[in-house]
C-alpha cells in the first residue's frame, strides 16, 4: 500500500506519471458533466440534421441517445436487482462441490 | 507459390509442431515452434490460388476425407485463426509449461482443420481434437476449482463431438453425403443433432454455461487461447451448414441480451468477458440466422475483429492476473499508475468491442445491424441496440474501469512481461487499424478487412462511413456513458463486492447432482433393504430346509407307512375329482 494519489510514490511507472490527474478528485467530479455535455451535442445534431434510418423510429431525434442511457440504466437494475438480488450468492457457494 | 503445397492444410504444421512441443523438453525449442508453426500456416494460407480450391484429399476405410477447403467462408476464418495462433504463442511466451504449449498448438491446429475441412468426418475428428487438446488448458491452472471445471468442459464438448457424429451419420444414412455444407437442416434429425452440437460449442442459451464456467478458471496464456476458437469454430460451422435459419435470428438476439445483466454485477472480471464472449457471438449468429449476403458478411467480418478485441481483454486482465494474483473487480483498482501500456491496451479493446468509430467493432457490427434492420427484422434489431449499450457497460466501461482506475486499492506492481505487451500491442494496432475509414484518398484499414469478407463486393458496397452511422453510434454511447457517470453519482451503481452469481449451471452442478446424490443414496438404502429381506428370507428358508431335510429333520424322520397311505389316497381322491370336474 502505498500514496493515493501517486506523486510522491517511486513505484509508479514512469510513463503513468504525465497522467497522475486522470485520478484527480476535480476530474472523477466533472466527468458527469462533460459526458453530459457531450451526449447533449451529439444529440443536438438530430436537430440540424436529419438521419435517414431503416426503422422509422430511429429518425426520431434523439432517438439512439435516449436508447443508450434507458438502455444502460435498464441493464444495471435488472443485474443489480434481479441477478444479484435473486441469484446473487456467497462466494463459497460451491465450495466442497462433487467432493462429498 | 509453390503448387506441391497447395494441398496441404495450414492445419497440419501447427499440430505436428504441438505434438513435436509435447515431446520436447526444451523451453526455447517449444517456444521456436509455436512461433514459426503460425507463420508456416500462414504461408501455406498465402499459397493457396484465389477462388475455391479443394484439395488434402485422404481415402480411409471406404471414406474421402476432404481436409483442406479453401472458399471465401474459411478463408476469412483460417486467416483470423492462424493470426490468433501467432499472437497467442508470443503471449504465452514467458510461461514454461510443456503441456500449455503443446495442448495451445494442437488446439490452434485443430481449430484451422475444423475450419478447412470438407466433409463432417473430418470436422468431426477435428471438432473432438479441439476439445481435448484445450481442456488442458483449463487444468494447467493446477487449482481444484479448474480441474473440476475442466472435467465439465470435457464433458460437454465431447457430448458435443458424439451428437455431431451421431447426426452425420444419421444425415449421411438419408441423403448419402457426407459433405459439410448448406445441405445440413434443421428439419431432419441427422441435422438438428448436428445443429445442436454446433450451438452447445457456440454457447446457446442453456448451453452456455461451459464458458463462464471454464475460461475463467483456465491458466493465464489459457484463457486468452481458448477465447479465440472454440466459439468462433461453432459460428463458421453454423455460417457453413446453418445460414438463414430463422431460429437462429432468436437464439442470437437472446445471446446478445441476457449475458448483459450477469456481467453487470459479476466480480471476476475474466468471468465478465466470458460473458461478454456470449454476448458477442449472439451478434454474429443473429447474422448468420438473417443469411442474407451482408449478413453474413457482418458475421464473418465480426468473428474476425472479434477474436482480436477479446484476445486484447484476455490479454489485459490476464497479465492483470499474472503481476496482482487477482482479477476480482473488489480487488483492483489504480492501476494505471503501474501498468499503464496494458491500461492503454485495454482501453483499446474496450472501445473496439463497444463499437467506437474508429475501431474495429465499429465497421463489423454495423454490417449486422444494417442486414438485420433492412430485413425487417425490427424487434430483432431494438434488443440488438440495447446490447450494444450493453457492451459499453461491461467491456466498454467496467473492464477498464474497475481494473485500472476507480478507488487505487494501492497495488504497486510491474507492468506486463515484455513479450505479454509485444502481443497487445500487435492486437491493439489491428483493432485501430480496421476500424481506420478511407482518409484522403487512401484507403482505410476497414478495406482489406471488407475484402476477406466472403462477399466482397457487397461488403465494399456497404456505405460504412456515413455521417448518419457515426452520429447516431456516438449518440448511442455517449448517453450510456453519461448513464454511467450519473449511476455512479447518484451511487445506484452496485458495488463491486465478493460474490458469485447463480446461472444456468445450477441446474447441472447443484439439482442434477443433488437429485443423481439422492438417486444414489436411494438406491443404496432400497439395495439394502433388499439384501436385508434376502437375507432374511434366506435364513427363514434355510432353517425350514435345515429342519425338513436335515439329518434332524422331519423328512428324516420315522414315519409310519400307514400314514403316507391315507395321504397318497387322499391326493389321489383330489386329482380325480378335479379330473371328473374339469370340462
Amino acid at each position: 500500500m502505498s500514496d493515493q494519489s501517486g506523486k510522491h510514490d517511486e513505484l509508479v511507472h514512469p510513463a503513468a506519471r504525465p497522467f497522475l490527474w486522470l485520478d484527480a478528485k476535480w476530474l472523477k467530479s466533472s466527468m458527469l458533466w462533460i459526458l453530459l455535455v457531450l451526449a447533449l451535442g451529439f444529440a443536438a445534431i438530430d436537430l440540424f440534421h436529419h438521419r435517414h434510418e431503416y426503422v422509422h423510429l430511429a429518425e426520431t431525434p434523439g432517438f439512439y441517445a435516449l436508447w443508450g442511457f434507458g438502455s444502460f440504466v435498464l441493464a444495471v437494475m435488472v443485474g443489480w436487482f434481479v441477478i444479484r438480488g435473486l441469484l446473487g450468492r456467497e462466494e463459497d457457494y460451491w465450495d466442497g462441490e462433487g467432493d462429498q | 507459390m509453390i503448387e506441391a503445397l497447395y494441398d496441404v492444410s495450414p492445419a497440419w504444421p501447427v499440430i505436428i509442431a504441438g505434438l513435436i512441443a509435447a515431446a520436447v523438453p526444451n523451453h526455447y525449442v517449444r517456444k521456436g515452434l509455436a512461433l514459426v508453426a503460425p507463420v508456416l500456416a500462414g504461408f501455406l494460407w498465402f499459397n493457396v490460388p484465389s477462388g475455391v480450391h479443394t484439395g488434402g484429399i485422404i481415402e480411409l476405410g471406404g471414406f474421402t476425407l476432404e481436409t483442406f477447403r479453401y472458399d471465401g467462408l474459411s478463408r476469412i476464418w483460417g486467416l483470423i485463426f492462424i493470426i490468433a495462433a501467432f499472437i497467442n504463442a508470443l503471449y504465452g511466451l514467458h510461461s514454461k509449461d510443456r503441456v500449455g504449449d503443446a495442448s495451445g498448438l494442437i488446439y490452434a491446429g485443430a481449430g484451422l482443420g475444423a475450419v478447412f475441412a470438407g466433409d463432417l468426418l473430418s470436422l468431426f475428428f477435428f471438432w473432438e481434437l479441439t476439445a481435448i487438446s484445450s481442456v488442458f488448458l483449463i487444468w494447467g491452472s493446477k487449482t481444484n476449482e479448474a480441474y473440476k471445471a475442466g472435467l465439465r468442459y470435457l464433458a460437454i464438448h465431447v457430448l458435443s463431438g458424439v451428437m455431431l457424429l451421431a447426426g452425420a451419420v444419421i444425415h449421411s444414412a438419408d441423403t448419402g453425403s457426407w459433405a459439410f455444407d448448406e445441405s445440413l437442416s434443421v428439419n431432419t434429425l441427422g441435422g438438428f443433432l448436428i445443429f445442436l452440437a454446433f450451438g452447445i460449442k457456440c454457447a446457446f442459451p442453456f448451453l452456455h454455461n461451459w464458458l463462464q464456467d471454464a475460461y475463467p478458471k483456465a491458466t493465464v496464456t489459457g484463457a486468452v487461447v481458448l477465447s479465440a476458437f472454440t466459439t468462433k469454430l461453432a459460428v463458421y460451422a453454423l455460417a457453413r451448414g446453418y445460414a438463414g435459419t430463422d431460429m437462429l435470428i432468436w437464439i442470437g438476439a437472446i445471446m446478445t441480451a441476457f449475458p448483459v445483466f450477469f456481467a453487470v454485477v459479476e466480480n471476476d472480471l475474466r468471468k465478465v468477458l466470458s460473458y461478454s464472449l456470449n454476448n458477442q457471438l449472439g451478434f454474429m449468429v443473429v447474422g448468420i440466422g438473417v443469411g442474407t449476403e451482408l449478413a453474413i458478411n457482418g458475421a464473418a467480418a465480426h468473428a474476425f475483429v472479434h477474436i482480436i478485441y477479446k484476445a486484447l481483454l484476455f490479454m489485459s486482465m490476464g497479465a492483470v492476473l499474472y503481476r496482482v494474483g487477482t482479477v476480482k473487480a473488489s480487488e483492483l483498482g489504480g492501476l494505471f499508475k503501474t501498468m499503464p501500456a496494458t491500461a492503454i491496451f485495454c482501453i483499446i479493446g474496450a472501445a473496439s468491442i463497444s463499437a467506437f468509430p474508429l475501431f474495429s467493432g465499429f465497421v463489423a457490427k454495423a454490417m449486422t445491424l444494417a442486414a438485420v434492420a433492412h430485413e425487417g427484422h425490427y424487434i430483432v434489431w431494438f434488443i440488438l441496440l440495447f446490447a450494444s449499450a450493453g457492451v459499453l457497460e461491461h467491456s466498454g466501461i467496467k473492464i477498464p474501469y474497475f481494473a485500472f482506475f476507480a478507488h487505487d486499492k494501492g497495488h504497486r506492481v510491474r507492468e506486463a512481461p515484455v513479450n505479454m505487451l509485444m502481443a497487445m500491442g500487435i492486437a491493439a494496432l489491428m483493432c485501430v487499424y480496421l476500424g481506420w475509414p478511407d482518409m484522403f484518398g487512401i484507403p482505410g484499414g476497414y478495406r482489406a478487412l471488407y475484402n476477406l469478407t466472403p462477399f466482397p463486393e457487397v461488403a465494399n458496397e456497404y456505405p460504412m462511413w456515413t455521417f448518419d452511422h457515426v452520429v447516431g453510434q456516438m449518440q448511442l454511447l455517449l448517453a450510456a456513458l453519461f448513464a454511467f457517470a450519473f449511476l455512479v453519482r447518484m451511487k445506484w451503481y452496485p458495488d463491486e463486492k465478493r460474490s458469485i452469481n447463480l446461472d444456468f449451471d445450477w441446474v447441472y452442478r447443484r439439482a442434477f447432482d443433488g437429485t443423481a446424490r439422492w438417486g444414489h443414496a436411494m438406491f443404496g438404502r432400497l439395495w439394502a433393504s433388499i439384501g436385508n429381506v434376502l437375507a432374511a428370507a434366506r435364513t427363514r428358508m434355510g432353517g425350514r430346509l435345515f429342519q425338513a431335510f436335515s439329518p434332524m429333520g422331519a423328512i428324516s424322520r420315522d414315519i409310519p407307512s400307514g400314514m403316507l397311505a391315507i395321504w397318497t389316497s387322499a391326493l389321489l381322491a383330489i386329482v380325480l375329482i378335479i379330473a371328473y370336474i374339469a370340462p
